[in-house]
């Protein structure tokens, strides 16, 4: 179990090496900027509260007025500060309902900005980020740690505002009843001060560890989920169940240690807050013997020495929920805060008119090598096939036009212009890609393929499936087009989905088309009847297929065969039938039946 | 009349209703009643303590006025004492209420856990992942902080409302009297309002569930998302979402909003006129003002424990929204049993004898007969969507036949135990899922092996050699979704876990599709030769690889068209 601890804090380095949480102190700074992003929710969330904490700190005057009152035997202004001590809750009633709104405006308002601000940089950062943290830690940083903060900024921010106000105002009608006592009174706040500061760095740090381990629970759990077809396959639930487990006990015991001091520290507050009081208390005395105060004040100043306390004693809980939200918000900020793209470029790319050119390319994952020296052309309107072993870097090349991934060496230009320096989005409105996995969102069949076309209709879908021979995959499904393709399409075959996702790019019309192997699992007919009528409706498109299937390989002008990350054929077919290499080693087989039928 | 009664009976139900996550709770909290209670007791003690402070000052307002000053430091010791206990016995209240709350969520996260992975596969075709997330984190968060507020403060606050019911009645039987009064009107208020956020409650945890679920899949779809440059179309799903949420936050608040403020001010009323009334009794009678401070600070200690029961009875409903999330889980029903049996099972013939499976109205596979040998190495193929990878799901049991009998040596699968079944098929998936780890440990995936093991197992599948350049080997971390490997590295990583466990029948799914020509055959050839007594069930549509099969089976509109023998062990692509 020790080994597994110690794995999951390898990840949570190599996560905070990447995804850098901020100084407490900057982080703070940024959830005001952000809650005042919301202006007038804010404005009245402030008011609400200062006008709430003010009808409570003159409640304990109008007693203590009602009290001499009394002792004075005025019934009349007894009468005054009764009404006067029932309208000050009256008036907390109207200003709580108002602050309860405006709290949970600007705490959604927060969070929702949180939010979106966090899912726009995923959309924007490299790729290379998803490879590096894991879906179900993004998930807990942008779900569960802002739910965080929205507890913070609900609850607790209102009992802040309203105790700094109260403690403010209690302050200045105590010194304004008598200095001396006030002064008394005042006589622990440095103890109290000296001790919040020097357990400040070990709750912090204790939230943080819970704030991680709550994560790794999430990441943990998003993973069995994602995986447990697999799981289940291999008959490994009890082996998962475990693995789980010991993340779950981590969890427990983070939880607890923090919990241990917190707790701790409330407690001594208590004791700290008993020893002020008496102090007031047996002072107030002396002075009302001496004859120096009246009775009616005393009792007015124990009631403001529990106004002045109790909000000093909550703060300091608050404490606790504070550097909890603080942890959550710097995982949050760190999320928006991590680099976009490098280069989104601004040339406008309206169309493909000429070539696409590579020119000794050098591209790596981490420190090894997946592509080396390429150059290679594509004309407009023509069908290049390329092909090599697995890991021979195909895919790479791919996302390397596609801008998905950027190469160390090299230039690739578009049209004679540096793919760096188009406009990405415009350049993959040309280009579509139809991927070796094929994404489908949770929709129907018919959502998917409209997530690419706004606007397009049912007909046209279905005039388009006929045209592209795919009317009979889709033929068992019983709601057509409006199927629906479950979570990541898994309701639908992996052919079915491929056919989706083919679809998908056709229908926008696009000037590329690059395909991933993105046909493997469609039944050889089907596939036939797709290209050729794809070749013949995009006479003019022009086709990059990446396969490991000969009868598709037939349909290319050009070859182009990788191996290492490097060109080392190119041609056309018939010219590396004849030629000796990789190609003639990866098709043997089929080269014998293909030129057996050509015979 | 009567339908009051019942109308009051429907009310009491309902208010008890609250109490439901606590009870929820029970059997997770086994084994801890100890502790619970002595967090309850503390929490008694702690507030009851905390009460005779107001009682304290009381007495010395009223000996400063009676000039009885001697009195005073034997009231500041009293004092200081009750907080002082106070203090320390909320340690027990607040570390004790977190230990329980904590062994809370812990057991039943481990229970929730426990029943996910246990559950048919058919489940999981009706949830989404991000939802299945959020149920296991943000919903038992939920009902654990409700919970938590539960154990701590729900007695000690019912308690101090007695106490201070008890202490007024000393100090005056009529303000007692008023207290008794307002407080069931308020539970009955709040049972009211309270039945209205129900369903918005349960909005806010369905839509927080589609939250996880968006963003999930846009993460795992980034490839297309950013491929078909659809991102700001993303960003407006999402954001779109985010609103939903936002509106039914406030809805929730406007609509608890009234009662919550009620109850405070409920307590305002009664103590201005205990401020009003009792002043005037004071002020005729000339008796002491003690009694009437000290009830009035009573009332004003009331306030927050008043209030604190009218959050509960509306943040029951969040919790109880959260809860009926999470029983759609460990609720039992439609789990597999998955515990090893000590069985074992003997190689034998795999017999699909009129097997028909449908899915909903769809006929998937309407009669399959067919029998595979030990060291057979069988082909089957079909147009897309045919049903191939249906038939041997059913091999597996993930799902099952409706009618008719699959079989291995003599025995209906329906008899044999899931986890023996499972353990001794091995199967390569379409969707090939690497969990993060190293390359050995997803080799391994679970069970025990040698190193040599592992390598051998890596070489049938033509992947030792790309493994063995790789600077840590074997040891290798890859990514969550193995994303840094290419396809074909991939499947043929999931081959060698396939092949490691030697299993009487290997199924593979397409496994080679993206696998190249060359180390396909070397792959095949492998298998072929050194599992003699595997039945291998290939599924695939590349006439190369079926050419390796000893016969192959064509699946056409469920049924098995024909059983083309190869000729020569060459198969002819027919489709």
């Amino acid at each position: 179990m020790g080994r597994r601890v110690g794995m999951s804090t390898g990840y949570d380095a190599l996560e905070d090496k990447f995804l850098k949480p901020e100084k407490g102190k900057r982080t703070m700074l940024r959830m005001v900027k952000d809650i005042f992003y919301w202006k007038k929710e804010s404005a009245q969330f402030v008011i609400s509260v200062v006008v709430t904490a003010i009808a409570g700190v003159l409640y304990p005057l109008a007693l203590g007025f009602a009290v001499n009152s009394i002792l004075s035997r005025n019934a009349h202004l007894l009468l005054v500060y009764a009404t006067l001590f029932f309208l000050l809750y009256f008036v907390q009633f109207f200003s709580n309902r108002w602050m309860a709104l405006s709290s949970t405006k600007v705490a959604q308002g927060v969070i929702k900005r949180m939010r979106d601000r966090s899912f726009e940089k995923l959309q924007r950062v490299p790729l290379e980020f998803f490879s590096k943290v894991k879906v179900g830690y993004l998930i807990s940083r942008i779900s569960n740690d802002s739910e965080s903060i929205s507890d913070f900024l609900t609850y607790q921010l209102p009992q802040v505002i309203s105790g700094v106000t109260t403690i403010i105002i209690a302050a200045g009608i105590m010194f304004h009843l008598d200095t001396r006592l006030a002064l008394y009174s005042l006589i622990v706040m440095p103890i109290l001060g000296i001790f919040t500061i020097t357990l400040q760095t070990r709750v912090r740090s204790n939230y943080l560890r819970t704030r991680r381990a709550i994560a790794a629970i999430t990441g943990n759990l998003a993973e069995t989920i994602a995986a447990i077809r697999t799981v289940k396959a291999f008959n490994i639930e009890s082996h998962t169940e475990s693995k789980f487990e010991s993340l779950n006990s981590d969890n427990f015991r983070a939880n607890m240690v923090a919990t241990r001091l917190s707790s701790f520290y409330s407690s001594i507050i208590r004791v700290i807050e008993a020893v002020g009081m008496v102090l007031v208390i047996y002072e107030g005395s002396i002075s009302l013997l001496n004859g120096q105060i009246s009775l009616g004040i005393v009792v007015a100043f124990i009631a403001y020495v529990q106004q002045f306390f109790n909000p000093i004693v909550q703060l300091s809980q608050l404490y606790n929920t504070y550097q909890n939200s603080v942890v959550g918000a710097s995982r949050i900020y760190s999320i928006i805060d991590s680099n976009p793209d490098s280069d989104f470029g601004k040339d406008p790319i309206p169309a493909f008119s000429d070539s696409i050119i590579t020119d000794k390319i050098k591209a790596t994952y981490e420190s090894s090598v997946a592509l080396s020296n390429i150059s290679i052309e594509i004309k407009k309107g023509e069908c290049v096939a390329i092909v090599g072993r697995t890991g021979a870097g195909k895919t790479t090349l791919t996302n390397v036009i596609l801008k998905f991934k950027s190469p160390e060496e090299g230039e690739i230009t578009i049209d004679m212009k540096n793919l760096w320096s188009v406009e990405t989005r415009e350049y993959r409105k040309l280009i579509i890609p139809v991927l070796q996995e094929p994404f489908l969102f949770n929709g129907s069949i018919f959502e998917n393929i409209e997530y690419s076309k706004r606007g397009i209709t049912r007909e046209e879908v279905l005039s388009l499936i006929k045209r592209y021979g795919m009317n009979e995959i889709f033929h068992s499904l019983p709601k057509g087009l409006d199927s629906p393709v479950g979570e990541m399409g898994r309701n639908l075959s992996e052919g079915q989905r491929q056919a989706v996702s083919i679809m998908r790019a056709f229908v926008r019309n696009p000037d590329i088309i690059i395909m991933d192997e993105a046909t493997a699992q469609i039944d050889s007919k089907s596939e036939k009847s797709i290209i050729t009528a794809m070749r013949n409706y995009t006479k003019n498109g022009t086709l990059i297929l990446i396969s490991h299937r000969f009868s598709l390989i037939t349909l290319a002008d050009r070859i182009i065969v990788l191996e290492k990350g490097m060109v080392v054929q190119e041609g056309t077919l018939d010219y590396l039938s004849k030629e000796e290499g990789i190609f003639t080693e990866l098709y043997r087989r089929s080269l014998n039946t293909f030129s057996g039928k050509a015979e | 009349m009567s339908v009051d009664r019942v109308q009051l009976k429907v009310r009491l139900g309902s208010f008890l209703k609250v109490f439901e996550p606590v009870l929820f709770a029970r059997p997770y909290l086994k084994n801890r009643r100890g502790i619970f209670t002595l967090v309850i007791v503390a929490g008694m003690v702690s507030n009851f303590t905390l009460l005779l402070v107001p009682i304290y000052i009381g007495d010395a307002v009223s000996a400063l006025e009676a000039g009885d000053y001697s009195s005073i430091l034997h009231i500041s010791i009293l004092i200081v004492i009750a907080y002082s206990i106070s203090g320390m016995v909320s340690f027990i209240v607040n570390y004790g209420g977190q230990y329980i709350s904590q062994t809370f969520a812990f057991n039943l996260r481990k229970d929730l856990v426990a029943h996910l992975v246990r559950k048919r596969f058919l489940f999981f075709e009706t949830q989404t992942s991000g939802d299945l997330l959020s149920r296991g984190t943000m919903d038992i968060e939920a009902t654990r902080n409700f919970n938590l507020s539960m154990f701590t403060n729900l007695f000690p606050t019912i308690f101090l409302i007695i106490e201070a019911f008890v202490l007024l009645f000393l100090v005056s039987p009529l303000f007692s009297l008023l207290l008794a009064l307002i407080v069931p009107v308020l539970i009955i208020l709040g049972m009211l309002s309270s039945r209205r956020q129900r369903p918005i409650w349960k909005e806010i945890r369905t839509t927080y569930g589609k939250l996880g679920e968006t963003l999930q899949e846009n993460v795992v779809g980034q490839r297309v998302v950013r491929g078909l440059a659809a991102e700001n179309q993303e960003v407006d799903k999402y954001s779109a979402m985010t609103k939903e949420y936002y509106d039914e936050n406030y809805r929730v608040v406007k609509s608890r909003n009234t009662f919550n403020n009620l109850m405070p001010l409920a307590v305002a009323v009664v103590s201005s006129s205990v401020i009003g009334f009792g002043g005037y009794l004071d002020l005729v009678n000339r008796t002491s003002v003690g009694g009437l401070v000290a009830a009035v600070t009573i009332f004003a200690m009331l306030t927050s424990p008043v209030s604190f029961l009218g959050r509960m009875i509306v943040f029951s409903e969040n919790s109880r929204a959260a809860i009926g999330r999470i029983q759609e889980i460990t609720a039992s029903g439609g789990e597999e049993d998955v515990a090893s049996s000590g069985e074992s099972l003997l190689p034998g013939m795999l017999g699909f004898d009129h097997v028909r499976f449908t899915r909903g109205d769809i006929v998937i596979l309407k009669d399959v007969t067919f029998r595979a040998l030990p060291g057979e190495f069988i082909g089957i193929t079909g147009k897309t969507g045919a049903g191939k990878t249906s038939m041997v799901n059913l091999i597996t049991r993930y799902y099952d036949s409706d009618s008719g009998v699959i079989s291995i040596g003599s025995r209906n699968i329906k008899d044999i135990p899931i986890s023996l079944l499972r353990s001794r098929i091995s199967i390569v998936p379409q969707e090939i899922i690497l969990l993060s780890g190293t390359i050995k440990e997803n080799i391994l995936f679970g069970i025990q092996a040698s190193d040599a093991e592992v390598k051998r197992a890596s070489a049938l599948a033509s992947i030792s050699e790309f493994i063995e350049s790789l600077p840590l080997k074997y040891d290798t971390v890859i990514g969550e979704r193995g994303i840094t490997l290419s396809g074909g590295q991939r499947q043929r990583i999931a081959i060698a876990r396939a092949v490691l466990r030697n299993p009487l029948i290997l199924i593979l799914d397409d496994a080679t599709s993206s696998v190249d020509p060359d180390t396909e055959i070397s792959i095949f050839d492998n298998l072929k030769a050194s599992l003699k007594d595997t039945i291998i069930l290939m599924i695939s549509l590349r006439a190369s690889a079926l050419s390796f099969a000893n016969k192959v089976l064509v699946i056409e509109e469920g049924e098995l068209k024909e059983e083309t023998y190869g000729e020569e062990g060459r198969y002819v692509d027919r489709i």
